[in-house]
């Protein structure tokens, strides 16, 4: 009984003395699917985060203070951000950078928002994010209605099609974008096919044959790249030559790889190429030197994290909604331009473009 | 539209009874759900799309298609069916005499120490392999049917005759079938069980290397974790056909096949996965022996 008082009270002592050492830091997470079929995305935010978070230590931190990143995987899971969300919020961050599957980012918003946490998002576009209420929650993207109306008002003046069929992969993101590209159409062109896929399934070839069959000029896809590479591919095995539109999660050199020339001449939405910025230069030799090709979420994500720790140098305070004031009032000159948020916490400005697919690269559209 | 749907359903079949064949032979000797079976057809893609990989790379498949296609062919059924054997040797022969869940439950186990061995090994993200078949195929009857599907099908065909054949009329084919029947007794007029249990997992694993390579060239993505779902809708194939029935695991194959591309174009195609599984329940309660299964209370 002696010995294991012993060894209890010992580990105690080891807890506390854990705690105590690590109040000089500031933790700083980053949220995204880290493993699974989406994974790439999850690291180009963390890589780009951490990138942040280096060029900050070499300066000497914040506040004094060395900055520590957490990485944690959601497995583009909503039930897993959840859980990880609490875990973040247990370790004592005072910010994230995260997350990136719009069915995570919403639920997850919710715990941090009570433990008036600071969350930027880098790449949830779905609307409903910014429209909680939460004064703490922020995103430096875009959001699907503007997209949504962008690809819209491509489809009618370019493509002028006089049939289109939808299809979406029933997540918050994908379905979401669909709604809302289905909304900035209107009556003004016939939908013959509007409906969901289930995620990870290999074969679409039952519903792609199902579109076939009503004779759209264009189909349009809201949901991430896995599923679109299968859609297309399986699209042309079937005699289908139609192009597909779709949006920004699709915008990724594996959709092309998935795909091979069956990607060719598809149509996407996404941000404005970035390696043309000057202000976007250092951030782009940086991350390439350290971690290859940046994803195309990477800069986001940087600006993020360098928006995070401006606020808390600026504030000198790592309390969440002070921090929140500050980052509402304030425009930042960030890698990919200068970022003010509204007051929802979108950003006031998202310029979106069409992309297209050529010759095994995404090429902006003029 | 019919057709088409028909040849994506035979195609999609054709891949389901592959690996319901492993199933069944399994049960039909040992009376064992093999569920590190949709393991093995995992394992089978990814050596797919490996041995393609360095095919292409030293310039063989520009070389000869068809020949690199039989050779990954080969090089993944000696693969998959050499881990068969093992696993077989490793973590079910020790538990031949326990009861019943013993070995279901090692077989288990051994599901999740393939996955989770690849997943290490492989990585966690998706593995693609670019097409390798041009995706235009030839039309019939309104139906465009790709060179992949082609494959498949024909592949399958034969290997589903030869197996038919091989279990029919040879001695080892014999030896299987009396082992089915009655083990020990079947020991008693000298044919030796291990090496008929051995060769049944071998022959099962390989058929599961052919689905496997199949799925690789058909939809280009192979994942650690593919061969969870594709070995429960297997599972669900060979109860539909009847388990134990290798007849009854082709014709379920092909049938869960059809429900699926049939139900996800004609109802609805968010519940695709939900088809298999409904007719795994409905086949449960109306005819629990299956399509061709037998009765096996008389096994005494």
């Amino acid at each position: 009984m002696k010995r294991f008082m012993y060894i209890v009270s010992t580990l105690f002592i080891l807890m506390a003395g854990c705690t105590r050492q690590d109040e000089n830091v500031i933790r700083i997470g980053a949220a995204g699917p880290m493993t699974g079929d989406q994974s790439k995305m999850g690291v180009d935010l963390r890589n780009a985060v951490e990138l942040a978070v280096a060029e900050w230590n070499e300066k000497g931190g914040v506040m004094g203070k060395k900055i520590v990143l957490l990485p944690a995987d959601d497995q583009a899971d909503p039930k897993q951000a959840v859980s990880i969300a609490n875990k973040l919020i247990n370790q004592k961050a005072v910010a994230l950078v995260g997350h990136w599957n719009s069915s995570c980012s919403i639920p997850a918003s919710k715990y941090y928002q009570d433990a008036n946490i600071i969350m930027i998002s880098p790449a949830t576009t779905n609307p409903q994010l910014t429209l909680q209420g939460f004064k703490n929650i922020f995103r430096v993207c875009g959001t699907d209605d503007q997209q949504g109306k962008v690809a819209a008002e491509f489809v009618l003046k370019t493509i002028r099609p006089k049939k289109i069929a939808i299809i979406h992969d029933k997540t918050a993101y994908g379905q979401g974008l669909a709604d809302y590209f289905k909304r900035a159409l209107g009556d003004r062109v016939q939908i013959v096919y509007y409906g969901g896929i289930i995620q990870r399934d290999p074969d679409y070839k039952a519903v792609l044959t199902t579109i076939k069959q009503s004779n759209p000029e264009l189909y349009f896809f809201g949901g991430i790249y896995p599923e679109a590479g299968r859609l297309v591919r399986q699209a042309k095995e079937i005699g289908m030559n139609i192009p597909m539109i779709t949006g920004d999660g699709v915008y990724d050199p594996t959709f092309i790889n998935i795909a091979g020339t069956s990607a060719e001449g598809t149509y996407l939405t996404f941000g404005a190429e970035p390696a043309g910025l000057p202000s976007a230069k250092s951030f782009m030799d940086k991350y390439k030197a350290k971690y290859g090709d940046p994803g195309p979420y990477s800069i986001y994500a940087y600006d993020a994290a360098n928006i995070i720790l401006t606020a808390i140098a600026e504030t000198r305070n790592t309390d969440g909604s002070n921090m929140a004031d500050y980052i509402s009032k304030t425009v930042f000159h960030g890698a990919f331009g200068d970022i003010s948020f509204d007051k929802n916490g979108d950003v006031t400005k998202a310029p979106y473009v069409i992309w297209q697919v050529k010759g095994g690269k995404f090429v902006e559209i003029k | 539209m019919f057709t088409q749907q028909l040849i994506n359903g035979l195609a999609l079949g054709a891949v389901y009874a592959l690996i319901a064949l492993g199933y069944t032979m399994v049960y039909g000797i040992l009376q064992l759900i093999n569920f590190a079976h949709g393991e093995i057809y995992m394992l089978g893609a990814y050596l797919g799309i490996i041995v393609l990989g360095v095919l292409t790379t030293l310039g063989f498949t520009a070389y000869s298609l068809p020949l690199s296609l039989l050779l990954t062919l080969i090089i993944s059924m000696l693969f998959c069916a050499a881990y068969g054997a093992v696993i077989e040797r490793v973590a079910y022969r020790p538990l031949r005499n326990a009861s019943k869940l013993a070995p279901l439950i090692s077989a288990v186990g051994m599901s999740i120490i393939l996955q989770n061995f690849v997943m290490l090994a492989q990585g966690k993200e998706y593995k693609n392999l670019p097409p390798m078949l041009p995706s235009q195929g030839v039309v019939i009857f309104g139906a465009n049917v790709s060179p992949v599907q082609i494959f498949i099908l024909t592949a399958s065909v034969l290997i589903m005759v030869g197996l038919q054949f091989f279990v029919a009329r040879t001695r080892l084919g014999k030896a299987m079938r009396a082992t089915s029947q009655d083990r020990v007794m079947a020991g008693l007029v000298g044919i030796n069980i291990n090496q008929v249990i051995s060769i049944t997992f071998m022959i099962g694993s390989s058929l599961a290397a052919v689905a496997g390579v199949m799925v690789t060239l058909y939809y280009g993505v192979v994942h650690f974790f593919m061969g969870y779902m594709a070995g429960i809708k297997a599972f669900t194939a060979a109860v539909l056909g009847g388990i134990g029935s290798i007849p009854g695991a082709m014709l379920g194959g092909f049938m869960l096949g059809l429900i699926e591309n049939f139900g996800a174009s004609y109802i609805s195609s968010v519940y695709k996965d939900a088809f298999a599984f409904v007719v795994l329940i409905i086949t449960l309660i109306i005819r629990p022996a299956g399509l061709l299964g037998q009765k096996s209370a008389d096994k005494v």
